[in-house]
């Protein structure tokens, strides 16, 4: 009897994000686009903390000279130096860091704006429905580049509420204000189908506030929507970085890979070519495993593209 | 889907049809002579009293003509009569000038005249373009180089400003100082001697003269209608392309040169001395704003002449600042002439923090090495700036190098600073430098000043912005340090020392707001001076004020390196003069033979 009784027993359940990530830990090229795009972080966070504590080593110190205006490639710099004689290897890393400091930020203010709108779209219905869907479907009328710009061009330079948008800051700006509508469009989408679900109808009849039910029963069942989108557009978010500083809209006083190719571009016609391999290597690199990984989490992910 | 294909193929084939259409149309045969130009900036507009810019300058001036203009080939230059018969009279005094224009020139043909016959020119049609100027309505950007000259000139001015609109000014109200008492003569009278009269308003083609019914025909559209007397005409302006000229049918032809410098003959440049103007037939500017595109064409023979881009400097040059001789293999010539023209890096005087800290503004003008700066950017082929006159021109004090206010000098720029720190009472705070460009060459720029300064101890943040911005920030006087600089427009000292007078402080050309009022004292002393040793005397006493009181940090002045096709025929570089097509001329055999020539290079 008691053996037949442990025979029975059920087996052990999992969760979703389990199965998700078992999934995902089955493919060997997500696990190394993993581990690469782990390196682009940890090469930004080790910038941001070797300037923090002054560290005066590799690309923290880009600015200094290590070799002759112009030098190939060489033993001393391997990728070779540019106009002032700066490590392009060395602006090849810290452009890492410009690259990633605007997707991330980018991908959070999107998030921020997407995410609630969808939510509460999805779930409250009628005019506040049709006032995001307008809102959403006027930002997607506009070309995204071209919006992106526009919305760089007004922000560069501009000071709002005592803070000023130099750089960087104007860049990530641009690009999240205007990217929130596919997250928002998906989330509606998935928030209107999960509303008519069970457990939602027994969170009403338990009484549960609307901003419980978004918040507390809502957003965790499709939380993973934001983790595709988050992978996804996170490689679409450096290149238009990279699209704006070749435009002279990014960083202008450090090296991002976008300015390194405006550059390189006039500086091909006098045979100098380092600068420009070295930013479309990084970007390459960056973006193939962006998009592998990406690609791999929404497999694993989404129910529907559920493959073995 | 078979069907969509075939509706879409019948939509698009009507555009390929009339784009091969439009290609046959605008090719000429080889026998044409047609001038190959390039502009690395859109033209804004071909309405002399709007212009602002050199590339609509010289476009203008192939369809506008002057009273006068500087001899093609006589150096130092001399201005010739071109519209006006004979050179100008001056009263003993200097107040009045009478000027007698050419009888039979006529104005183009065009539909704003009777039958669409142009007219004969008349004196009344310079009075005409002077009065546009001056009115307000026209909204001229030029008006401040014939202000408070002319005498009831500005009246006329304040009076336009009483008129509602436009259509109501009325343009025959009499102006004490420009009288046209019959067709061919017209007279000026000045409040004070104005040296330059005929170099500002006699050359210049911001002042030419109009036919009132064309400006009254186009209205607004006038920008891209010109109506001139010049050797030729607008056929087609497509504004980001390219700007057709063909000849014009009434030009009384104008005689080339018969005189020119020593080595001239010997250079092939009198060898149509006496023939009529102009020879070619046609002139094609292609507005190519990269370097690299046009660089190509150039190379390939597309483009009869083009100066040499930085990054292709190599290409063109070996290190000893010959042409390499691949470049000598293709027959193409060199031309390198200095431009009169001063770059810096501007203080605004009314900055708080620098206007009262000479030691700060020295200290920053000594930590600039220039060498580097002009060997990094300009294939150290520029000449170093040591003060404000280019050396280009009459007046320059050849003794100002050995002054040394442009000597690159770390260790005394240090020593300044902390004088200056002194002053402050405290560290410098950062300093805002403002690049008029976004691109590569401004980024770069921003950078190398950045780390200049950088190393002295000063923390810099580099602005950049595009043009119009930092015109706008310009004129409100609200750049601390700023990159600026640009080339005199006509050969008297006076048009750069302008930069430094009181009066002209932003939005007006003295964008320092600089202000001594020594150097005012002695800018109003030279303005009414004839050219003579002691006005250059007293140029240089300027310059040294205002080298003294650092209001910039002097870096460089411009030497072009030009290169012609072998075909191009006649070419003298000349710094002051605009629409020189005419007295261009193509050797067509040569340029039919070039392909051929590259193709053997090549192997």
């Amino acid at each position: 009897m008691t053996e037949n009784t442990r025979e029975l027993k059920p087996p052990k359940g999992v969760s979703f994000w389990q199965d998700g990530l078992h999934r995902l830990f089955r493919r060997p090229i997500a696990i190394v686009c993993l581990i690469v795009i782990l390196l682009y972080f940890f090469l930004a966070a080790f910038i941001y903390l070797a300037e923090f504590f002054h560290w005066q080593i590799g690309p923290a110190i880009w600015s200094q000279a290590t070799g002759p205006s112009y030098q190939q490639p060489c033993m001393q710099n391997i990728l070779g130096t540019d106009i002032f004689g700066q490590s392009v290897l060395r602006k090849m890393l810290y452009g890492a860091k410009i690259s990633i400091t605007v997707a991330f930020s980018a991908s959070l203010i999107s998030i921020a704006i997407g995410l609630p709108l969808g939510a509460v779209a999805g779930y409250f219905r009628g005019i506040v429905d049709e006032i995001v869907v307008w809102i959403y479907s006027t930002l997607s009328s506009v070309p995204y580049i071209l919006l992106i710009l526009a919305f760089a061009v007004v922000l560069h330079d501009k000071t709002i509420a005592g803070i000023k948008l130099a750089g960087i800051t104007s860049v990530y700006l641009a690009i999240g204000l205007t990217s929130w509508v596919d997250l928002c469009r998906l989330i509606r989408g998935e928030v209107i189908k999960h509303k008519e679900r069970e457990y939602i109808i027994a969170a009403k009849s338990y009484g549960c506030s609307n901003s419980r039910i978004i918040f507390k029963h809502l957003l965790p069942n499709v939380f993973h929507i934001v983790i595709i989108i988050f992978s996804l557009q996170f490689v679409s978010f450096i290149h238009a970085e990279i699209i704006l500083s070749f435009l002279g809209l990014g960083e202008a006083n450090r090296p991002s890979w976008g300015a390194m190719i405006n550059d390189a571009r006039i500086e091909l016609a006098r045979g100098v070519w380092w600068q420009m391999v070295a930013a479309t290597v990084a970007v390459f690199f960056i973006s193939l495993a962006l998009n592998i990984f990406g690609d791999a989490l929404r497999d694993s992910l989404d129910p529907k593209l559920r493959v073995q | 889907m078979r069907k969509r294909c075939v509706i879409l193929f019948m939509t698009i084939l009507p555009v390929f049809v009339f784009a091969g259409c439009k290609g046959k149309s605008s090719a000429h045969d080889s026998n044409e002579m047609v001038l190959h130009q390039m502009l690395n900036s859109k033209i804004k507009c071909l309405d002399p009293v709007l212009i602002q810019d050199e590339y609509s300058m010289n476009v203008c001036n192939h369809m506008f003509e002057t009273l006068y203009q500087y001899h093609y080939l006589k150096r130092p230059y001399q201005l010739v009569p071109l519209l006006a018969d004979g050179m100008p009279e001056f009263s003993g005094d200097g107040l009045t000038c009478t000027v007698r224009i050419k009888k039979g020139i006529r104005f183009q043909d065009d539909k704003c005249f009777p039958n669409g016959k142009g007219r004969e020119f008349k004196s009344s049609d310079f009075a005409y373009g002077v009065r546009r100027t001056a009115d307000v309505k026209s909204l001229s950007p030029n008006w401040a180089v014939i202000e408070n000259k002319i005498a009831g000139l500005d009246e006329f001015r304040e009076y336009t400003k009483t008129c509602k609109t436009a259509a109501d000014v009325n343009y025959s109200r009499s102006i004490e100082g420009l009288l046209t008492p019959d067709d061919y003569t017209i007279i000026i009278k000045l409040k004070r001697p104005w040296p330059q009269l005929v170099d500002n308003l006699m050359v210049d083609v911001r002042n030419a003269p109009m036919a009132k019914e064309a400006v009254d025909y186009y209205g607004k559209d006038i920008i891209a209608h010109p109506v001139g007397t010049g050797p030729f005409i607008l056929k087609n302006w497509e504004r980001a392309s390219y700007i057709e000229l063909v000849r014009n049918p009434n030009f009384r032809g104008e005689p080339y040169p018969t005189e020119g410098d020593p080595g001239d003959k010997e250079a092939g440049l009198l060898d149509d001395a006496g023939k009529t103007m102009p020879f070619a037939d046609k002139v094609v500017w292609t507005i190519i704003e990269e370097d690299q595109p046009s660089w190509l064409l150039f190379m390939q023979g597309k483009i009869d002449a083009r100066a040499i881009p930085k990054d292709s400097w190599n290409e063109a040059m070996t290190a000893t600042n010959d042409l390499t001789p691949k470049m000598k293999q293709l027959e193409i010539r060199l031309y390198a002439f200095k431009d009169p023209s001063t770059f810096y890096l501007g203080f605004n005087m009314l900055d708080p923090v620098l206007s009262k800290n000479k030691p700060l503004r020295q200290a920053i003008n000594h930590a600039i090495d220039r060498e580097t700066f002009i060997k990094l950017f300009f294939n150290n082929t520029y000449d170093i700036a040591y003060g404000v006159i280019p050396p280009v021109l009459a007046s320059y004090n050849p003794d100002i190098k050995n002054r040394g206010y442009s000597d690159y000098d770390p260790n005394k720029s240090k020593e300044l600073l902390v004088e200056a720190e002194k002053i402050q009472g405290g560290k410098i705070p950062p300093l805002k430098i403002a690049m008029q460009g976004t691109d590569t060459f401004y980024r770069q720029y921003g950078s190398f000043v950045q780390r200049q300064l950088e190393v002295i101890g000063l923390n810099v943040e580099v602005e950049y912005m595009d043009w119009p911005t930092f015109q706008e920030k310009e004129n409100k006087r609200q750049h601390q340090i700023f990159a600026g600089g640009g080339g005199a427009g006509i050969p008297d000292a006076q048009d750069s020392l302008s930069e430094y007078y009181s009066k002209y402080w932003s939005p007006g050309v003295n964008h320092f707001n600089y202000k001594n009022p020594e150097f005012d004292r002695l800018y109003e002393q030279t303005e009414v001076m004839m050219d003579s040793p002691e006005r250059t005397k007293l140029y240089q006493k300027m310059e040294l004020i205002v080298l003294e009181d650092c209001p910039a940090a002097f870096l460089d002045h411009r030497v072009r390196y030009v290169l012609v096709h072998d075909w191009n025929k006649n070419y003298k570089p000349d710094i002051f003069g605009y629409g020189l097509s005419k007295y261009y001329k193509v050797d067509l055999k040569k340029r039919a033979e070039y392909p051929e020539l590259l193709n053997k290079v090549k192997d």
